[in-house]
């Protein structure tokens, strides 16, 4: 990939995804320009990381995607499902869990 | 770079166990993302070659595509999830359809069948009528 992303990183791309889907359908390269746009090009995925993660998340029942013409070619879009809702919303609570655990261990006075 | 081989990248996926559907739309998809990305960077002045070269490198590595997308195992065919199962079901879907195979094909080649049995028909119908002429012909004759 062009980038890389770190190991603690697993799990984003998931949440990312679903959160930009919970708007509106998309489709694989519309989602990459998003990712960037909403996270400041803080978050830069390797561009063709998400569709194993697309294809995956369609898998599960939490995305179902829809074949559209679209300007001479054949776009696949991805929208959310009922049980994708769901799963953002656990996501959703975990990466906030999980965010709030660091920061109070950011913000505490060292251990070590 | 080389331009990605997005047709190898399909035969790659589903040689890695990856079920034709998934491994098929897949590539079509990255394929896809390919000309957008190019259209992208020709539309902001990059010289084609140039486009084709920075699109490629923004898509990644198609064997990092591959060991991604092989890595999940939903995404692999019924028969690499369960290959047990797959070696006792496969078979005797085979045996199965061995009885059917000749229906099937006679089903799927029905048009010509017809006209072979219609040219049999007309070729019988034609010498049973000259035997019955020299049949006629040597009776009364």
């Amino acid at each position: 990939m062009a980038k890389s992303n770190p190991p603690f990183m697993s799990g984003v791309p998931e949440l990312l995804l679903l959160r930009l889907l919970d708007n509106r359908e998309m489709y694989g390269y519309e989602l990459v320009r998003s990712i960037k746009e909403v996270t400041g090009e803080a978050i830069s995925l390797g561009e063709g990381v998400i569709y194993p993660v697309l294809h995956s998340l369609e898998r599960n029942g939490s995305l179902k995607a829809r074949r559209k013409p679209v300007g001479g070619r054949t776009r696949v879009y991805y929208s959310l499902t009922k049980q994708g809702r769901g799963r953002l919303q656990d996501l959703q609570d975990d990466w906030r869990r999980i965010q709030g655990g660091i920061e109070t261990a950011l913000e505490s006075p060292g251990h070590a | 770079m080389h331009e990605p081989d997005f047709h190898d990248l399909a035969t790659r996926l589903v040689q890695s166990g990856i079920a034709a559907r998934h491994a098929h739309r897949a590539a079509n998809e990255i394929r896809d993302h390919y000309d957008d990305l190019v259209d992208a960077a020709v539309n902001d002045g990059a010289p084609s070659r140039e486009a084709r070269r920075q699109a490629a490198r923004e898509l990644g590595k198609i064997d990092d595509l591959v060991s991604e997308m092989s890595a999940r195992r939903e995404l692999k065919a019924w028969a690499y999830r369960y290959p047990r199962a797959a070696l006792v079901v496969y078979p005797l879907a085979c045996l199965a359809a061995l009885p059917a195979a000749p229906v099937y094909a006679g089903i799927a080649n029905a048009p010509l069948l017809a006209r072979w049995g219609a040219s049999l028909l007309a070729a019988s119908l034609f010498t049973a009528g000259l035997l019955l002429v020299l049949q006629l012909s040597i009776l009364f004759g």
